[in-house]
């Protein structure tokens, strides 16, 4: 027997509790939890690792029938949490840091540490990279680093929170590959979570959907496709685009030839140059580390490129800081997550007037004008219909869609001439992935460009006029047609293609 | 977060007046071990020395909760202090400037050295990546016996030409406030005067204009500033430079109102007062007004003297002095990444 959870429950007074989960995982098998953010994911792997009391439930783990004790948790389990751990040390450091082999008890045995390390990071296909300190990796690099750490301390389970969430799709299927070998070798079981139905395939053996407010249900994979496990997540069909394609205007901006350098293993933008027409939305798909989180990091003015221009309605803006990009004209809308874009301690109301305030309306002669920012907010909630927010509640105390639907609303009404949206629906619900997607496609419509920057190629198809692939620094150009499918950009995406 | 309100929650205030009971009920029953109870001290005139002592609190604790507001720990207070204390002291020396202008022209000087303290722990950041508590920790190092030496050998400071002479007469609402040092007390009524009505006037701009709300911003979340373009910097300099006015106009006032009696009392070095205010006062406006005159009576209280001269329990009172920020500081400040951030902040690429 692998791990059996019982009538398990936490968190019965927070929001994102879990009540009445039973799942059995035998060993060498792979079990995914699927689950928007705030579901309880984390929780229930901090639980199975002894980190977090269940309230309710039995957790038995390994031979034996017997209720696993918190403590025998805390031994047996390892839990590789989203934050990667200490980033400064070498790989070899990083693998060893845990069980370093002892001489006589007192000293680390310097030429069996070698070997250890040497074999560890060989299972996961490191072995070249022993000496290269862990913040150089690639992201995929990095969890494959800790997965490896891990699997050395012979755990009896092997939890993962999200470990695909700074992945791209081809590097999360390298991942699960790696990880079901291994974890197939040494017949550990392994729960990990998720808020991609598409990870569960093809090396989950089964998924248990936690929706908030509802009973956790589990379905096993080799008897419901990725849609019906969708329909099953959701309880409907993942829409095509809201609308149908657009009629490009004028050039809004004009990237030329860009080119910067990556940070440690990660790939650098080698040239890299489009354009963004007012009323199209030009989808961007790529991995982070393949050069997306550059380029976005790029546009927002938080690095300066090597070489290349970025001209916005014909102005250079490739050395101006952010601030003076958002006064021209463009609008950021970064992951749901992103902490810099939102205020969690400030109210509703505040947030609508982030960064609007030094002119009118919200404003007059230094001053703040409660009356306007209180109206703007009535206003913003009501059309942007979100759901039990109030103008004066504190942004943190709504759950993520409802954040992430203020900063949308915040920015459309500025009327932007370009956007710019960095994986805007990451980790929500697909209702909420849907209204993020209809609600800046309109604004398209409206006459702003929109440049849609994405690791998902799903969610590129479902908005894109025009879609180009990042991989290996470069832009590949893909025509967005009816044949045009997922697998065909995920092929691009890690240079498989045809 | 809005000013005035409790910011660290309904928790760190149960804890931070348990702490403040621990401090004023312990000192009494110390008190009461090493000398026999008596009554007749508690009758006894109050010193006019309890207004000035929180007026003093009150801009400390200012010249730490402004900087803090918008996210900077200015541990650099005690330089700022210093330099305020130092720079009026050498004015008051001073043959070539008029007697007459002498008294208002330290205080101005102290105010304004103290803000260039601040203003420049800022630039030390921006320029050579230096943190701003590890550079104001080294200059208050450094201030220390400068300011030493400019107080072994006092000299006599220029009359300050304001005084409430009505005073002299016993007050009809708090006869028995003693009027001993009643130049002192004319000037700390004023003194405090001015605080609160500097603490309301911040609070108000905290809450209602635009700058106040940046300000915030800042505070709460300098990468959220920086993307709705704040800038950080500029911000973070001005609330350290109007902090270390006010620690530095504390520093001046040093010379005028006897240290000896009012200030070697405390435990610390006398700047860091206003830590301890600041987080009393969970970081609130009203907080710090509170935090100021409680700890005003509590230094007051007879007894309190006896047990601070205890080396032990005085150890003892300055850990509980300094305890509130292990509840307060982590709810007060913004999540800045690393803790080597602390030392260093050039790799925070995103502000």
């Amino acid at each position: 027997m692998g791990l059996r959870v019982k009538g398990f429950a936490v968190g019965g007074k927070s929001w994102w509790s879990i009540k009445d989960l039973s799942l059995d995982v035998r060993p060498g098998v792979l079990h995914m939890v699927l689950g928007e953010r705030d579901t309880g994911k984390t929780a229930l792997l901090e639980a199975l690792a002894g980190m977090r009391r269940e309230e309710r439930g039995s957790i038995s783990i390994g031979e034996g029938e017997h209720e696993a004790t918190v403590a025998d948790r805390q031994r047996r389990v390892r839990l590789v949490p989203q934050e990667c751990g200490p980033t400064q040390l070498t790989v070899s450091e990083r693998l060893l840091l845990a069980r370093p082999p002892r001489w006589l008890g007192i000293a680390i045995h310097r030429r069996r540490g070698e070997e250890q390390a040497k074999s560890l990071a060989a299972r996961v296909g490191l072995e070249s990279l022993l000496d290269v300190p862990v913040e150089a990796l690639r992201p995929l690099e990095r969890r494959l680093v800790e997965i490896a750490a891990a699997v050395g301390e012979q755990p009896a389970l092997l939890a993962l929170d999200e470990p695909t969430s700074e992945l791209g799709p081809h590097e999360a299927r390298q991942l699960f590959a790696i990880l079901a070998a291994i974890v197939d070798q040494d017949k550990i079981p392994v729960v990990y979570t998720s808020t991609w139905p598409r990870d569960a395939y093809p090396g989950a053996a089964a998924v248990t959907i936690l929706r908030r407010g509802e009973a956790p249900e589990t379905v096993l994979t080799a008897k419901v496709t990725e849609s019906a496990l969708i329909e099953r997540w959701t309880g409907g069909q993942m829409r095509r685009a809201p609308t149908g394609p657009h009629t490009p205007g004028d050039a809004l901006m004009r990237v030329e030839d860009l080119v910067i350098e990556g940070r440690g293993r990660e790939t650098s933008l080698a040239g890299v140059s489009f354009e963004v027409k007012a009323s199209e939305v030009l989808a961007v798909v790529g991995a982070p580390a393949d050069g997306l989180s550059l380029l976005h990091d790029v546009l927002l003015g938080h690095r300066a490129p090597k070489r290349g221009s970025i001209q916005f309605l014909g102005k250079e803006l490739v050395h101006s800081p952010r601030r003076h990009r958002v006064e021209a004209g463009i609008s950021f809308v970064n992951p749901p997550v992103a902490r810099d874009q939102s205020l969690r301690e400030f109210s509703v109301e505040e947030n609508l007037i982030l960064g609007q305030t030094h002119r009118g309306p919200f404003a007059k002669r230094g001053w703040l004008k409660f009356d306007s920012i209180h109206g703007n907010a009535v206003r913003s909630l009501s059309d942007f219909e979100v759901p039990d927010a109030r103008p004066r509640d504190r942004l943190g105390s709504l759950g993520l869609g409802a954040r992430q639907r203020v900063v949308i609303a915040r920015e459309v009404l500025r009327n932007p001439v370009l956007l710019v949206a960095r994986s805007p629906a990451q980790g929500l619900g697909l209702e909420a992935q849907e209204y993020v997607r209809k609600t800046l496609v309109l604004q398209c419509e409206r006459g702003s460009g929109l440049l849609w920057l994405t690791e998902d190629p799903e969610e590129a198809l479902r908005v894109a006029d025009r879609l180009a692939v990042l991989a290996a620094g470069r832009l590949v150009w893909i025509p967005v047609t009816e044949i045009l499918t997922r697998e065909m950009i995920i092929d691009e995406m890690a240079g498989t293609a045809a | 977060m809005m000013p005035g309100r409790v910011r660290g929650g309904r928790t760190a205030l149960l804890f931070n007046v348990l702490a403040f009971l621990a401090l004023a009920v312990g000192t009494q029953v110390v008190a009461r071990g090493s000398v026999p109870w008596n009554p007749a001290a508690w009758a006894a005139p109050w010193s006019g020395d309890l207004v000035l002592v929180t007026a003093s609190f009150l801009f400390l604790g200012l010249g730490f909760l402004m900087p803090l507001h918008a996210g900077v720990l200015n541990l650099g207070i005690h330089a700022q202090f210093l330099v305020g204390f130092a720079v009026a002291a050498a004015i008051t020396r001073a043959e070539a400037i008029d007697p007459s202008t002498r008294a208002g022209l330290a205080l101005l000087a102290g105010a304004l050295a103290g803000s260039l303290a601040g203003a420049a722990m800022i630039w030390l950041r921006s320029r050579f990546a230096v943190h701003e508590v590890l550079s104001g920790l080294l200059l208050g190092g450094a201030m220390v016996p400068v300011a030493r030496a400019l107080s072994v050998t006092p000299t006599t400071p220029p009359a300050l030409t304001f005084e409430l002479t009505t005073l002299l007469a016993p007050l009809q609402w708090a006869p028995d406030l003693g009027l001993g040092h009643h130049f002192v007390l004319a000037w700390g009524i004023l003194l405090l005067s001015l605080g609160v009505l500097l603490a309301f006037v911040f609070a108000r701009f905290l809450r209602a204009s635009v700058s106040g709300f940046d300000l915030r911003i800042v505070g709460v979340n300098p990468l959220a500033a920086g993307a709705a373009g704040i800038d950080v910097d500029r911000i973070q300099l001005w609330t350290l430079a109007a902090g270390g006015a006010c620690a530095g106009l504390t520093g001046a006032l040093q010379l005028w109102t006897q240290p000896a009696v009012a200030l070697e009392r405390w435990p610390l070095p006398m700047a860091f007062a206003g830590v301890t205010i600041a987080l009393y006062g969970l970081g609130s406006v009203r907080g710090v007004i509170v935090a100021a005159a409680l700890f005003a009576v509590w230094l007051n209280a007879p007894g309190t003297l006896a047990v601070l001269q205890v080396p032990g329990w005085g150890a003892a009172v300055a850990l509980l002095l300094v305890l509130p920020a292990l509840w307060n500081l982590p709810r007060l400040l913004p999540d800045q990444g690393a803790p080597r951030s602390l030392w260093r902040t050039r790799h925070r690429e995103t502000y």
